[in-house]
Protein backbone atom coordinates (compact mmCIF):
# COMPACT_ATOMS: atom_id res chain seq x y z
CA UNK A 1 0.00 0.00 0.00
CA UNK A 2 2.78 2.76 0.92
CA UNK A 3 4.62 1.54 -2.31
CA UNK A 4 1.30 2.57 -4.39
CA UNK A 5 1.24 5.79 -2.38
CA UNK A 6 4.29 6.48 -3.35
CA UNK A 7 4.22 5.57 -6.50
CA UNK A 8 0.94 7.76 -7.30
CA UNK A 9 2.50 10.58 -5.63
CA UNK A 10 5.97 10.16 -7.58
CA UNK A 11 3.62 10.02 -11.00
CA UNK A 12 1.77 13.05 -10.07
CA UNK A 13 4.27 14.96 -9.45
CA UNK A 14 6.20 13.99 -12.49
CA UNK A 15 3.06 14.84 -14.49
CA UNK A 16 2.32 18.06 -12.31
CA UNK A 17 6.25 19.21 -14.12
CA UNK A 18 4.98 17.85 -17.63
CA UNK A 19 2.21 20.09 -17.04
CA UNK A 20 4.24 22.92 -16.38
CA UNK A 21 6.72 22.80 -19.14
CA UNK A 22 3.68 21.70 -21.42
CA UNK A 23 1.85 25.53 -20.03
CA UNK A 24 5.41 27.39 -20.38
CA UNK A 25 5.63 26.34 -23.82
CA UNK A 26 1.88 27.33 -24.62
CA UNK A 27 2.65 30.70 -22.72
CA UNK A 28 5.74 30.99 -25.35
CA UNK A 29 3.64 29.82 -28.23
CA UNK A 30 0.74 32.95 -26.85
CA UNK A 31 4.13 35.13 -26.71
CA UNK A 32 5.01 33.84 -30.56
CA UNK A 33 1.47 34.76 -31.77
CA UNK A 34 1.51 38.30 -30.09
CA UNK A 35 4.05 39.53 -32.22
CA UNK A 36 1.70 39.88 -34.96
CA UNK A 37 0.01 42.96 -32.75
CA UNK A 38 2.19 45.32 -33.28
CA UNK A 39 0.00 47.69 -33.02
CA UNK A 40 0.39 46.72 -29.04
CA UNK A 41 3.48 45.79 -27.57
CA UNK A 42 5.95 48.36 -29.78
CA UNK A 43 5.36 51.43 -27.29
CA UNK A 44 4.61 49.34 -24.54
CA UNK A 45 8.40 47.63 -25.13
CA UNK A 46 9.96 51.68 -25.01
CA UNK A 47 8.41 51.89 -21.84
CA UNK A 48 9.42 48.44 -20.38
CA UNK A 49 13.39 49.05 -21.45
CA UNK A 50 13.00 52.58 -19.57
CA UNK A 51 11.62 50.30 -16.32
CA UNK A 52 14.15 47.13 -17.01
CA UNK A 53 17.15 49.09 -18.35
CA UNK A 54 17.25 53.03 -17.51
CA UNK A 55 15.56 52.56 -14.00
CA UNK A 56 18.04 49.67 -13.22
CA UNK A 57 21.11 51.23 -14.42
CA UNK A 58 22.25 53.15 -11.51
CA UNK A 59 21.62 49.80 -9.09
CA UNK A 60 23.84 47.71 -11.70
CA UNK A 61 26.51 49.66 -11.80
CA UNK A 62 27.04 50.21 -8.19
CA UNK A 63 27.11 46.34 -7.92
CA UNK A 64 28.94 46.01 -10.58
CA UNK A 65 31.78 48.64 -9.25
CA UNK A 66 31.68 46.78 -5.94
CA UNK A 67 32.03 43.27 -7.82
CA UNK A 68 34.92 44.82 -9.09
CA UNK A 69 36.99 46.29 -6.65
CA UNK A 70 36.61 43.19 -4.37
CA UNK A 71 37.11 40.50 -6.89
CA UNK A 72 40.94 42.56 -8.26
CA UNK A 73 41.50 43.36 -4.46
CA UNK A 74 40.98 39.66 -2.85
CA UNK A 75 42.92 38.54 -6.54
CA UNK A 76 45.91 40.76 -5.66
CA UNK A 77 46.19 39.36 -2.19
CA UNK A 78 45.52 35.81 -2.87
CA UNK A 79 48.79 35.64 -4.86
CA UNK A 80 51.88 34.46 -3.32
CA UNK A 81 55.06 36.02 -4.08
CA UNK A 82 56.91 35.46 -7.40
CA UNK A 83 53.56 35.62 -9.47
CA UNK A 84 53.64 38.43 -12.04
CA UNK A 85 51.39 41.05 -11.00
CA UNK A 86 49.62 41.24 -14.44
CA UNK A 87 47.90 38.03 -13.50
CA UNK A 88 45.24 40.15 -10.98
CA UNK A 89 44.50 42.06 -14.31
CA UNK A 90 43.93 38.59 -16.48
CA UNK A 91 42.05 37.08 -13.69
CA UNK A 92 39.74 40.49 -12.84
CA UNK A 93 38.70 40.49 -16.29
CA UNK A 94 37.86 36.61 -16.98
CA UNK A 95 35.60 36.56 -14.07
CA UNK A 96 34.07 40.10 -14.57
CA UNK A 97 33.28 39.14 -18.07
CA UNK A 98 32.58 35.73 -18.15
CA UNK A 99 30.97 35.00 -15.23
CA UNK A 100 30.31 37.52 -12.53
CA UNK A 101 29.46 40.28 -14.28
CA UNK A 102 26.31 38.79 -16.48
CA UNK A 103 25.42 36.39 -13.51
CA UNK A 104 25.46 38.84 -10.66
CA UNK A 105 23.44 41.38 -12.72
CA UNK A 106 20.71 39.01 -13.61
CA UNK A 107 20.13 38.01 -9.95
CA UNK A 108 19.80 41.62 -9.01
CA UNK A 109 17.43 42.36 -11.82
CA UNK A 110 15.25 39.43 -10.72
CA UNK A 111 14.89 41.03 -7.65
CA UNK A 112 14.30 44.69 -9.43
CA UNK A 113 12.65 43.62 -12.46
CA UNK A 114 11.45 40.47 -12.30
CA UNK A 115 9.63 40.85 -9.21
CA UNK A 116 8.13 44.10 -10.32
CA UNK A 117 7.00 42.31 -13.51
CA UNK A 118 5.15 39.83 -11.50
CA UNK A 119 3.77 41.97 -9.02
CA UNK A 120 2.66 43.93 -11.71
CA UNK A 121 1.14 41.54 -14.00
CA UNK A 122 -0.51 39.11 -10.80
CA UNK A 123 -2.26 42.51 -9.56
CA UNK A 124 -3.37 42.94 -13.27
CA UNK A 125 -4.65 39.18 -13.14
CA UNK A 126 -6.00 39.08 -9.69
CA UNK A 127 -8.21 42.86 -10.21
CA UNK A 128 -9.89 41.27 -13.59
CA UNK A 129 -7.87 43.98 -15.75
CA UNK A 130 -6.45 40.86 -18.11
CA UNK A 131 -10.28 40.31 -18.36
CA UNK A 132 -11.19 43.16 -18.99
CA UNK A 133 -8.24 43.69 -22.06
CA UNK A 134 -9.16 41.04 -23.77
CA UNK A 135 -12.86 42.04 -23.27
CA UNK A 136 -11.37 44.95 -25.13
CA UNK A 137 -9.84 42.72 -27.84
CA UNK A 138 -6.56 43.54 -26.65
CA UNK A 139 -4.17 40.24 -26.51
CA UNK A 140 -3.00 40.84 -23.00
CA UNK A 141 0.09 38.79 -23.87
CA UNK A 142 1.41 41.25 -26.56
CA UNK A 143 0.36 43.86 -24.31
CA UNK A 144 1.91 42.70 -20.74
CA UNK A 145 4.53 39.91 -21.93
CA UNK A 146 5.68 40.52 -25.44
CA UNK A 147 7.22 43.92 -24.07
CA UNK A 148 8.65 42.49 -21.13
CA UNK A 149 10.32 39.99 -22.68
CA UNK A 150 11.72 42.18 -26.04
CA UNK A 151 12.85 45.19 -23.78
CA UNK A 152 14.55 42.63 -21.30
CA UNK A 153 16.51 40.44 -24.03
CA UNK A 154 17.69 43.85 -24.99
CA UNK A 155 18.39 45.67 -22.24
CA UNK A 156 19.90 42.94 -20.07
CA UNK A 157 23.07 42.66 -22.47
CA UNK A 158 23.20 46.69 -22.49
CA UNK A 159 23.22 46.64 -18.72
CA UNK A 160 25.74 43.79 -18.20
CA UNK A 161 27.84 45.91 -20.77
CA UNK A 162 27.98 48.50 -18.86
CA UNK A 163 28.34 46.60 -15.58
CA UNK A 164 31.33 44.50 -17.08
CA UNK A 165 33.26 48.38 -17.44
CA UNK A 166 31.93 49.69 -14.56
CA UNK A 167 33.76 46.62 -12.56
CA UNK A 168 36.43 46.83 -14.71
CA UNK A 169 37.12 50.38 -13.76
CA UNK A 170 36.43 50.05 -10.23
CA UNK A 171 38.54 47.08 -10.38
CA UNK A 172 42.00 48.91 -12.31
CA UNK A 173 41.34 51.99 -9.23
CA UNK A 174 41.09 50.18 -6.18
CA UNK A 175 44.32 48.31 -7.91
CA UNK A 176 46.29 51.12 -8.47
CA UNK A 177 44.69 53.30 -5.01
CA UNK A 178 45.07 50.14 -2.81
CA UNK A 179 47.86 48.06 -3.82
CA UNK A 180 51.52 47.73 -5.04
CA UNK A 181 49.96 46.70 -8.42
CA UNK A 182 50.51 49.65 -11.39
CA UNK A 183 48.65 50.63 -14.42
CA UNK A 184 51.03 48.65 -16.86
CA UNK A 185 50.36 45.42 -14.70
CA UNK A 186 46.60 45.41 -15.07
CA UNK A 187 46.14 46.83 -18.58
CA UNK A 188 49.31 43.65 -19.30
CA UNK A 189 46.47 41.27 -17.78
CA UNK A 190 43.48 42.17 -19.00
CA UNK A 191 44.88 42.14 -22.51
CA UNK A 192 46.67 38.38 -22.24
CA UNK A 193 44.37 36.37 -23.62
CA UNK A 194 41.74 38.48 -24.74
CA UNK A 195 39.33 37.51 -27.72
CA UNK A 196 36.42 39.31 -29.07
CA UNK A 197 34.44 36.49 -28.42
CA UNK A 198 34.67 36.56 -24.85
CA UNK A 199 32.53 39.34 -24.90
CA UNK A 200 30.12 37.89 -27.30
CA UNK A 201 30.15 35.29 -24.78
CA UNK A 202 28.98 37.25 -21.90
CA UNK A 203 25.98 39.09 -24.26
CA UNK A 204 25.03 35.76 -25.02
CA UNK A 205 24.71 35.04 -21.16
CA UNK A 206 23.07 38.09 -20.29
CA UNK A 207 20.51 37.62 -23.51
CA UNK A 208 19.52 34.39 -21.52
CA UNK A 209 19.26 35.35 -18.46
CA UNK A 210 17.39 38.64 -19.52
CA UNK A 211 14.54 36.16 -21.43
CA UNK A 212 14.31 33.99 -18.42
CA UNK A 213 13.71 36.88 -16.32
CA UNK A 214 11.21 38.22 -18.36
CA UNK A 215 9.55 34.83 -19.38
CA UNK A 216 9.45 33.26 -15.89
CA UNK A 217 8.50 36.44 -13.94
CA UNK A 218 5.60 37.29 -16.65
CA UNK A 219 4.31 33.90 -16.66
CA UNK A 220 4.01 33.57 -12.70
CA UNK A 221 2.19 36.96 -12.43
CA UNK A 222 0.02 35.83 -15.74
CA UNK A 223 -0.92 32.40 -13.50
CA UNK A 224 -1.48 34.84 -10.09
CA UNK A 225 -3.79 33.20 -8.06
CA UNK A 226 -6.69 35.21 -6.69
CA UNK A 227 -6.05 38.08 -3.60
CA UNK A 228 -2.56 39.61 -2.34
CA UNK A 229 -1.52 36.16 -1.40
CA UNK A 230 -1.77 34.66 -4.32
CA UNK A 231 0.23 37.60 -5.78
CA UNK A 232 2.82 37.21 -3.01
CA UNK A 233 3.15 33.86 -3.69
CA UNK A 234 3.74 34.24 -7.25
CA UNK A 235 6.29 36.66 -6.60
CA UNK A 236 8.19 34.62 -4.47
CA UNK A 237 8.07 31.59 -6.53
CA UNK A 238 8.95 34.24 -9.55
CA UNK A 239 12.06 34.97 -7.93
CA UNK A 240 13.08 31.50 -6.87
CA UNK A 241 12.54 30.10 -10.41
CA UNK A 242 14.11 32.36 -12.24
CA UNK A 243 17.32 32.34 -10.12
CA UNK A 244 17.23 28.33 -10.49
CA UNK A 245 16.83 29.11 -14.09
CA UNK A 246 19.82 31.83 -14.58
CA UNK A 247 22.29 29.31 -12.46
CA UNK A 248 20.92 26.38 -14.97
CA UNK A 249 21.55 28.78 -18.10
CA UNK A 250 24.85 29.50 -16.68
CA UNK A 251 26.00 25.99 -16.69
CA UNK A 252 24.32 25.53 -20.18
CA UNK A 253 26.04 27.84 -21.49
CA UNK A 254 29.66 27.45 -20.36
CA UNK A 255 29.35 23.91 -21.12
CA UNK A 256 28.41 24.67 -24.70
CA UNK A 257 30.47 27.94 -25.32
CA UNK A 258 33.37 27.47 -22.71
CA UNK A 259 35.99 25.90 -24.73
CA UNK A 260 35.13 28.67 -27.59
CA UNK A 261 36.42 31.59 -24.77
CA UNK A 262 39.75 30.49 -24.89
CA UNK A 263 42.57 32.45 -27.01
CA UNK B 1 6.93 60.93 -21.55
CA UNK B 2 6.81 58.92 -24.55
CA UNK B 3 9.45 60.62 -26.09
CA UNK B 4 11.68 60.61 -23.31
CA UNK B 5 11.25 57.06 -22.84
CA UNK B 6 12.29 56.61 -26.50
CA UNK B 7 15.21 59.44 -25.78
CA UNK B 8 16.80 57.33 -22.30
CA UNK B 9 16.67 54.19 -24.07
CA UNK B 10 18.47 55.15 -27.44
CA UNK B 11 20.85 56.84 -25.11
CA UNK B 12 21.44 53.93 -22.35
CA UNK B 13 21.82 51.85 -25.73
CA UNK B 14 24.18 53.66 -27.40
CA UNK B 15 26.41 54.25 -24.46
CA UNK B 16 26.41 50.96 -24.01
CA UNK B 17 27.18 49.57 -27.61
CA UNK B 18 30.52 52.44 -27.41
CA UNK B 19 31.14 50.97 -24.52
CA UNK B 20 31.70 47.23 -25.70
CA UNK B 21 32.86 47.92 -28.76
CA UNK B 22 35.49 50.73 -27.72
CA UNK B 23 36.25 48.11 -24.57
CA UNK B 24 36.90 44.83 -26.86
CA UNK B 25 38.71 47.37 -29.37
CA UNK B 26 41.14 48.39 -26.97
CA UNK B 27 41.76 44.95 -25.21
CA UNK B 28 42.07 43.02 -28.66
CA UNK B 29 44.12 45.70 -30.42
CA UNK B 30 45.82 47.93 -27.89
CA UNK B 31 43.27 50.99 -28.95
CA UNK B 32 42.35 52.22 -32.70
CA UNK B 33 45.59 53.92 -33.28
CA UNK B 34 47.08 50.83 -32.57
CA UNK B 35 50.76 51.46 -34.40
CA UNK B 36 51.57 49.04 -36.73
CA UNK B 37 52.52 45.49 -37.13
CA UNK B 38 55.55 43.59 -37.62
CA UNK B 39 55.95 39.63 -37.65
CA UNK B 40 58.56 37.03 -36.04
CA UNK B 41 58.53 33.48 -36.28
CA UNK B 42 58.92 30.94 -33.78
CA UNK B 43 59.21 26.84 -33.53
CA UNK B 44 56.35 25.28 -32.73
CA UNK B 45 55.27 24.93 -29.14
CA UNK B 46 57.02 28.13 -27.92
CA UNK B 47 54.02 29.03 -25.93
CA UNK B 48 52.51 32.10 -27.91
CA UNK B 49 48.72 33.36 -27.80
CA UNK B 50 47.58 36.87 -27.89
CA UNK B 51 47.84 39.54 -25.50
CA UNK B 52 51.28 38.49 -24.46
CA UNK B 53 53.47 41.52 -23.80
CA UNK B 54 56.29 42.55 -26.39
CA UNK B 55 59.28 44.31 -24.67
CA UNK B 56 62.20 46.14 -26.68
CA UNK B 57 65.43 46.19 -24.72
CA UNK B 58 62.88 45.69 -21.79
CA UNK B 59 60.32 48.32 -22.12
CA UNK B 60 57.06 47.51 -22.80
CA UNK B 61 56.69 48.48 -26.31
CA UNK B 62 53.32 46.25 -27.98
CA UNK B 63 51.73 42.79 -27.52
CA UNK B 64 50.93 39.68 -30.08
CA UNK B 65 48.48 40.40 -32.28
CA UNK B 66 47.99 36.83 -33.65
CA UNK B 67 49.68 33.69 -33.80
CA UNK B 68 49.36 31.47 -37.00
CA UNK B 69 50.44 28.32 -36.97
CA UNK B 70 52.47 27.55 -40.28
CA UNK B 71 52.53 24.21 -41.34
CA UNK B 72 56.48 23.93 -41.97
CA UNK B 73 56.90 24.07 -38.34
CA UNK B 74 57.09 27.75 -36.98
CA UNK B 75 54.68 30.06 -35.48
CA UNK B 76 54.38 33.22 -37.59
CA UNK B 77 53.56 35.97 -34.85
CA UNK B 78 52.24 39.36 -35.52
CA UNK B 79 53.63 41.39 -33.11
CA UNK B 80 51.38 45.06 -32.25
CA UNK B 81 54.21 47.93 -31.62
CA UNK B 82 52.82 51.45 -30.32
CA UNK B 83 53.93 53.79 -33.02
CA UNK B 84 56.24 55.87 -31.33
CA UNK B 85 58.42 52.84 -30.87
CA UNK B 86 61.48 51.91 -33.60
CA UNK B 87 62.41 48.54 -33.51
CA UNK B 88 66.27 49.24 -34.79
CA UNK B 89 68.17 47.18 -37.68
CA UNK B 90 69.57 44.45 -36.13
CA UNK B 91 67.08 43.33 -33.83
CA UNK B 92 66.46 40.01 -32.88
CA UNK B 93 63.28 38.41 -31.08
CA UNK B 94 63.31 35.68 -28.43
CA UNK B 95 60.39 34.05 -26.27
CA UNK B 96 61.32 34.28 -23.02
CA UNK B 97 59.18 32.93 -19.45
CA UNK B 98 57.18 35.77 -18.16
CA UNK B 99 57.01 34.54 -14.24
CA UNK B 100 57.12 31.28 -12.46
CA UNK B 101 53.78 29.86 -14.27
CA UNK B 102 54.61 29.20 -17.78
CA UNK B 103 53.70 32.18 -18.90
CA UNK B 104 55.55 33.88 -22.10
CA UNK B 105 56.80 37.12 -23.36
CA UNK B 106 58.42 38.19 -26.48
CA UNK B 107 62.29 40.10 -26.19
CA UNK B 108 63.29 42.11 -28.75
CA UNK B 109 67.21 42.60 -28.45
CA UNK B 110 68.44 45.19 -30.21
CA UNK B 111 72.12 45.91 -31.20
CA UNK B 112 74.43 48.54 -29.92
CA UNK B 113 75.25 51.78 -32.16
CA UNK B 114 72.05 51.04 -34.81
CA UNK B 115 71.32 53.88 -36.24
CA UNK B 116 68.67 52.89 -39.15
CA UNK B 117 65.44 51.01 -38.62
CA UNK B 118 63.40 48.06 -39.44
CA UNK B 119 59.78 49.24 -41.29
CA UNK B 120 56.56 48.44 -40.78
CA UNK B 121 55.84 44.79 -41.51
CA UNK B 122 59.29 43.38 -41.31
CA UNK B 123 60.52 39.58 -39.99
CA UNK B 124 61.83 40.34 -36.77
CA UNK B 125 64.68 38.07 -37.05
CA UNK B 126 64.68 35.10 -34.26
CA UNK B 127 67.44 34.69 -31.47
CA UNK B 128 68.62 32.52 -28.94
CA UNK B 129 66.18 32.78 -26.07
CA UNK B 130 66.56 31.97 -22.29
CA UNK B 131 65.98 28.94 -20.94
CA UNK B 132 62.25 28.51 -20.67
CA UNK B 133 60.37 26.89 -17.60
CA UNK B 134 59.93 23.75 -20.04
CA UNK B 135 63.75 23.37 -20.27
CA UNK B 136 63.90 23.55 -16.70
CA UNK B 137 61.78 21.22 -16.38
CA UNK B 138 63.76 18.79 -18.91
CA UNK B 139 66.69 19.45 -16.73
CA UNK B 140 65.09 18.75 -13.98
CA UNK B 141 63.71 15.33 -15.36
CA UNK B 142 67.64 14.52 -16.20
CA UNK B 143 68.88 15.12 -13.29
CA UNK B 144 66.00 12.53 -11.54
CA UNK B 145 67.06 10.41 -14.09
CA UNK B 146 70.27 10.23 -13.10
CA UNK B 147 69.46 10.08 -9.78
CA UNK B 148 67.38 6.96 -10.37
CA UNK B 149 69.84 5.50 -12.46
CA UNK B 150 71.99 5.95 -9.41
CA UNK B 151 69.98 4.66 -7.29
CA UNK B 152 69.50 1.34 -9.57
CA UNK B 153 73.10 0.89 -9.47
CA UNK B 154 72.92 1.34 -5.41
CA UNK B 155 70.49 -1.04 -4.99
CA UNK B 156 71.89 -3.64 -7.46
CA UNK B 157 75.00 -2.93 -5.43
CA UNK B 158 74.23 -3.17 -1.86
CA UNK B 159 70.86 -5.51 -2.13
CA UNK B 160 71.76 -7.66 -5.09
CA UNK B 161 75.19 -7.67 -4.60
CA UNK B 162 75.51 -8.72 -1.33
CA UNK B 163 77.01 -5.10 -0.14
CA UNK B 164 74.95 -4.83 2.43
CA UNK B 165 75.31 -8.13 4.40
CA UNK B 166 78.81 -7.42 3.99
CA UNK B 167 78.33 -4.12 5.75
CA UNK B 168 76.79 -6.09 8.48
CA UNK B 169 79.03 -8.41 9.00
CA UNK B 170 81.71 -6.04 8.92
CA UNK B 171 79.77 -4.08 11.38
CA UNK B 172 78.91 -6.98 13.91
CA UNK B 173 83.16 -7.50 13.50
CA UNK B 174 83.54 -4.04 14.08
CA UNK B 175 81.35 -4.49 17.24
CA UNK B 176 83.05 -7.31 18.76
CA UNK B 177 86.28 -6.12 18.23
CA UNK B 178 84.91 -2.31 19.83
CA UNK B 179 83.65 -4.98 22.93
CA UNK B 180 87.18 -6.72 23.15
CA UNK B 181 89.21 -3.59 23.31
CA UNK B 182 86.71 -1.85 25.95
CA UNK B 183 87.35 -5.56 28.13
CA UNK B 184 91.32 -4.58 27.39
CA UNK B 185 90.80 -1.03 28.33
CA UNK B 186 89.44 -1.91 31.12
CA UNK B 187 91.89 -4.83 32.44
CA UNK B 188 94.24 -1.85 31.47
CA UNK B 189 92.33 0.41 33.82
CA UNK B 190 92.56 -2.04 37.15
CA UNK B 191 95.61 -2.56 36.62
CA UNK B 192 96.34 0.83 36.30
CA UNK B 193 94.18 1.54 39.09
CA UNK B 194 96.38 -0.86 41.33
CA UNK B 195 99.45 0.35 40.40
CA UNK B 196 98.77 3.90 41.08
CA UNK B 197 97.57 2.23 44.63
CA UNK B 198 100.86 1.07 44.94
CA UNK B 199 102.69 4.45 44.09
CA UNK B 200 100.51 5.78 46.57
CA UNK B 201 101.38 3.53 49.19
CA UNK B 202 105.02 3.68 48.35
CA UNK B 203 104.79 7.44 48.42
CA UNK B 204 103.17 7.25 51.57
CA UNK B 205 106.07 4.93 52.67
CA UNK B 206 108.89 7.77 52.51
CA UNK B 207 109.94 9.29 55.52
CA UNK B 208 110.09 12.61 54.90
CA UNK B 209 113.61 12.80 57.15
CA UNK B 210 114.93 10.78 55.21
CA UNK B 211 114.46 12.37 51.94
CA UNK B 212 115.38 15.34 53.43
CA UNK B 213 118.90 14.13 54.62
CA UNK B 214 119.37 12.47 51.32
CA UNK B 215 118.53 16.26 49.60
CA UNK B 216 121.31 17.99 51.74
CA UNK B 217 123.61 15.00 51.05
CA UNK B 218 123.14 15.00 47.68
CA UNK B 219 123.20 18.67 47.69
CA UNK B 220 126.48 18.42 49.00
CA UNK B 221 128.03 16.06 46.80
CA UNK B 222 126.79 18.66 43.76
CA UNK B 223 128.83 21.41 45.48
CA UNK B 224 131.94 19.00 45.88
CA UNK B 225 131.36 17.76 42.28
CA UNK B 226 131.66 21.70 41.27
CA UNK B 227 134.81 22.34 42.92
CA UNK B 228 136.56 19.13 41.70
CA UNK B 229 135.37 20.57 38.60
CA UNK B 230 136.95 24.02 39.19
CA UNK B 231 140.21 22.29 39.98
CA UNK B 232 139.49 19.90 36.88
CA UNK B 233 139.51 22.95 34.88
CA UNK B 234 142.61 24.57 36.03
CA UNK B 235 143.93 21.20 35.96
CA UNK B 236 143.32 21.23 32.31
CA UNK B 237 144.48 24.92 31.55
CA UNK B 238 147.72 24.19 33.04
CA UNK B 239 148.21 20.85 30.97
CA UNK B 240 146.74 23.02 28.11
CA UNK B 241 149.39 25.58 28.53
CA UNK B 242 151.97 23.04 28.98
CA UNK B 243 151.41 21.50 25.96
CA UNK B 244 151.62 24.26 24.68
CA UNK B 245 154.77 25.13 24.72
CA UNK B 246 155.73 21.51 24.03
CA UNK B 247 154.08 22.25 20.46
CA UNK B 248 156.61 25.25 20.81
CA UNK B 249 159.76 24.06 21.53
CA UNK B 250 160.54 26.10 24.38
CA UNK B 251 161.92 24.46 28.22
CA UNK B 252 163.44 20.96 28.22
CA UNK B 253 160.94 18.78 26.76
CA UNK B 254 159.64 21.44 24.32
CA UNK B 255 163.74 20.56 22.84
CA UNK B 256 163.78 17.82 23.59
CA UNK B 257 161.00 16.95 21.77
CA UNK B 258 161.06 19.41 18.76
CA UNK B 259 165.02 19.36 18.36
CA UNK B 260 166.37 16.44 16.20
CA UNK B 261 170.37 17.16 17.25
CA UNK B 262 168.92 16.15 20.89
CA UNK B 263 167.66 13.23 19.00
CA UNK B 264 171.07 12.15 17.56
CA UNK B 265 172.90 12.95 20.23
CA UNK B 266 171.04 10.34 22.35
CA UNK B 267 171.25 7.90 19.30
CA UNK B 268 175.12 8.36 19.56
CA UNK B 269 174.82 7.75 23.19
CA UNK B 270 172.86 4.52 23.25
CA UNK B 271 175.25 2.86 20.04
CA UNK B 272 178.40 3.98 22.64
CA UNK B 273 175.96 2.61 25.75
CA UNK B 274 175.90 -0.58 23.50
CA UNK B 275 179.47 -0.83 22.10
CA UNK B 276 180.42 -0.16 25.87
CA UNK B 277 178.16 -3.05 27.03
CA UNK B 278 179.80 -5.48 24.76
CA UNK B 279 183.00 -4.35 26.00
CA UNK B 280 182.54 -4.80 29.58
CA UNK B 281 180.94 -8.38 28.85
CA UNK B 282 184.31 -9.38 26.35
CA UNK B 283 186.82 -7.50 28.55
CA UNK B 284 185.38 -7.40 31.95
CA UNK B 285 188.69 -6.92 33.32
CA UNK B 286 189.47 -3.91 31.70
CA UNK B 287 186.82 -2.45 33.16
CA UNK B 288 186.38 -4.75 36.36
CA UNK B 289 189.99 -4.63 38.97
CA UNK B 290 189.04 -6.00 41.63
CA UNK B 291 191.59 -6.77 43.78
CA UNK B 292 192.10 -7.88 47.91
CA UNK B 293 194.67 -6.15 49.55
Amino acid sequence: MPIAASWRTLHKGFCSVLRQFGEHGYYLRDIMRAARETDTWPRETIRQMRVIGVESLLLTVIVAAFLGGVTAFQTRFQLFPGVQLSAVGLIARQSIVLELGPLLTALVLTGRVGARMTAEIGTMRVTEQIDALETLAYDPVAFLSLPRLLAALVMLPALVMLANVSAIVSAWLTLILATDVRTVDFVDGLRLSFIPFQVVYSLVKATAFGGAIAFVCSYQGYIAQAGAEGVGKATARAVVITSVAILTLDAIVAAVLAPFVQA
Amino acid sequence: MKRRDEVLVGLLLIVSVAAGVAGTVWLARGGLSAGYDMYARFPWGAGLKNGQPVLLAGVNVGFVKGVKLDPAGSLVVTLAVQKEYRVPDGTTAAVEPNGIFGDQLIALTPTLGASTYMAAGDTIPTGAGTPTTGDLLAKGDSIARDVEALTGALRAEFVSGGGIADLRKVTGEMAALVAELGQIATAQSRELTITQQQLRATLAAVDSAVVDSTMRSIRTSTANVAAITEELQVAQAQVRSMLTKLDNGTGTAGKLLNDPSVYARLDMLLMRLDSLAIDVKANPRRYINLRVF
